[in-house]
């Protein structure tokens, strides 16, 4: 009798015991706990509670690290858009204001009569290619705010790619044969469904070939359409004078211009307003490009089932 | 709340007379990239290791999250993710293995935290390779991918790029770039390569044979790189044709209301200055600026240059 009800003391003892280190560590836990979320309540959003494999509180703790890490990346992108927004209207200011010193400059002597005849012909030339630089600009400045934006309406219907792109092919070869540019073109005879908009697609094609006739410096353009399991690949390639690999990853970037040249041709903003639109169709764009070897641009989209 | 998240104070390294590490002042500010850049042996790693409590510190102090790690190691180890030349990995293990023996010791924030840290790092999880056949790539990747394991806020990297070849390089690069970008983390990275260092970093520290030369934000550094003729006038139109019809100067961009740059600095900034003067232009200042980074590298470390 006595043994057994020591037995049972024992036993109610450990349990005690047992019960008063299991409140502990649970105690400690709280604690930390505590610690981490007066830390996250102070902003600090990358601070995240570390929980073991049989912690009782795992879930608890895996969610609240969730919701900090949602809260951080959508902070995040919040401070993106802001700083890019910041940093589109510097350069702006600048791309803006040097086209328009200088047609400022032309036609202020043609005004003062600094130069007369031929010359003021000459300058009155100038300053109008100058005021249309400036005008195509704003332009594509407009289109791509639009499209940053979000606000862009696009209609997107299951068409036949390859003869929409034979029929903007159609349009181009008139333009590559006046400027001396050899071509190959190869879209196959079937036919691939994609969900576009054409008007959105005719841009992209538009804007690459635009800019391998303005950049490339090449005397050649490829433009080829092939399958791929569930994707169609449009590639343009050119022969031209390529792309440094230094450069390579920034070309999408808007306002990017390989050149400092600001007041030369481009304006830094069609290859980005390109990618936004090829992105706006789930595709993908991307650019292969050695100096000397010309570039390729890869376009991808999902096919159509 | 404080927003330094490492400050080092005088801190300095001695083994009997020869001194390391110098009074070094270090700020690493939150959410940015500290690059700290420095030849071999210029003390990069010995810092990283005292301001970790890895090594002790012989004078001076070293706070992390503003305390002192001795005496709050544990607290402040699962905040802290580091690489610090080879890790310590199980070589008779797989990569998966041996992160799964670090996730269970250091605790884990999200489900599947294996898995997404190898993901990050490009390798393959559930993987039948024992760490022992790992390429130095591989095992570079598997220390990265662990010190990332917990998702903590400060990431000390002793060149996390030795050993990867060009592509890899590159992709650990973008990877570093993006855990500070979209992730908001405080990153610590050390290398002996300035375009590296150019790159990524938004501060910069300069170490040469244990002495901080220069600590300064990577913006303010660019502004004294390039290749440009400044130039500042009267009447920016005029002199933009001036420039356009006499010198045939096509790559320029206007700054502001007086300021004009000019990209092409053989231009004869002489002929130039007559040409606006005779024209009744002021030109208040004009002057060349032709450093490059490396230029003021040489400069500042005393004509050795950096890498």
């Amino acid at each position: 009798m006595n043994t057994c009800l020591l037995i049972l003391l024992v036993l109610a003892l450990l349990l005690i015991f047992c019960l008063i280190y299991k409140l502990k560590h649970i105690n400690e836990q709280i604690s930390f706990i505590k610690d981490v979320l007066a830390d996250m309540k102070a902003g600090n959003l990358n601070r995240r509670i570390l929980v073991q494999e049989n912690d009782r509180t795992k879930q608890i703790c895996y969610d609240i690290n969730q919701i900090a890490i949602n809260s951080q990346s959508q902070l995040i992108h919040q401070k993106q858009s802001e700083q890019a927004y910041k940093r589109l209207m510097t350069s702006l200011s600048h791309d803006v204001k040097t086209p328009l010193a200088s047609l400022v400059g032309y036609l202020e002597a043609v005004e003062s009569q600094l130069v007369t005849g031929k010359e003021k012909d000459e300058y009155i030339h100038v300053a109008h290619e100058k005021a249309q630089y400036l005008k195509h600009f704003v332009e594509h400045l407009f289109e791509w705010v639009k499209l940053d934006s979000g606000e862009q309406v696009f209609h997107f219907e299951v068409s036949d790619l390859n003869e929409i792109t034979r029929n903007i092919m159609a349009d181009w070869i008139l333009v590559l044969e006046n400027s001396h540019f050899e071509y190959e073109i190869d879209i196959p005879e079937e036919e691939y469904p994609v969900r576009m908009d054409s008007n959105a697609y005719t841009r992209v094609i538009n804007n690459l070939l635009q800019n391998v006739m303005v950049h490339s410096g090449g005397s050649k353009i490829i433009l080829r359409i092939a399958k791929e399991q569930q994707r169609v690949k449009v590639i343009i390639a050119d022969n031209g004078k390529g792309i440094a690999s230094d450069k390579l990853p920034h070309i999408f970037e808007r306002l990017y211009q390989c050149d400092h040249s600001r007041s030369a041709k481009g304006n830094g903003l069609g290859l980005a307003i390109t990618r936004e639109l090829v992105n706006a169709h789930k595709g993908t764009i991307t650019v292969n490009s050695a100096l000397d070897r010309g570039t390729e641009f890869v376009i991808s989209f999902p096919k159509a089932l | 709340m404080n927003d330094t998240v490492i400050k080092t104070k005088r801190l300095t390294k001695k083994y009997g007379t020869q001194t390391v590490v110098n009074k070094v002042g270090l700020h690493v500010q939150k959410g940015r990239i500290y690059g700290l850049l420095g030849r071999n042996g210029a003390g990069k790693t010995t810092i990283m290791k005292m301001i970790l409590g890895l090594t002790p510190i012989t004078s001076g102090s070293a706070e992390v999250f503003g305390r002192e790690i001795g005496g709050n190691a544990k607290r402040i180890y699962s905040r802290i993710g580091a690489i610090i030349e080879t890790p310590g990995f199980y070589p008779n293990l797989t990569g998966t293995e041996n992160l799964e023996i670090f996730a269970r010791l250091r605790g884990t924030a999200f489900p599947n935290a294996v898995k997404n840290a190898l993901e990050v790092v490009g390798l393959p999880y559930k993987d039948k390779k024992t760490f022992a056949h790992y390429s130095l790539g591989m095992k570079q990747r598997l220390g990265i991918a662990n010190a990332i394991l917990h998702d903590p806020e400060l990431l000390i990297l002793d060149e996390p790029t030795n050993g990867l070849d060009p592509i890899g390089i590159a992709e650990v690069r973008e990877f570093i770039k993006a855990l500070s970008v979209e992730h908001g983390k405080t990153i610590l990275i050390s290398s002996h390569i300035l375009s590296e260092i150019s790159v990524l970093a938004d501060d910069i520290g300069i170490i040469d044979q244990g002495v901080l030369l220069e600590e300064s934000s990577m913006r303010e550094l660019e502004k004294r790189n390039g290749k440009y003729i400044l130039l500042q006038v009267s009447d920016i139109p005029k002199t933009i044709l001036i420039l356009e019809r006499s010198f045939h100067v096509k790559d320029y961009s206007v700054q502001d209301e007086q300021t004009v740059r000019i990209y092409d600095t053989t231009l004869n900034m002489g002929e130039v200055n007559k040409a606006l003067v005779m024209e009744e232009i002021t030109v208040i200042r004009s002057g060349i600026c032709n450093d490059t980074l490396e230029d003021y590298f040489k400069k500042i470390t005393g004509g050795e240059g950096i890498a």
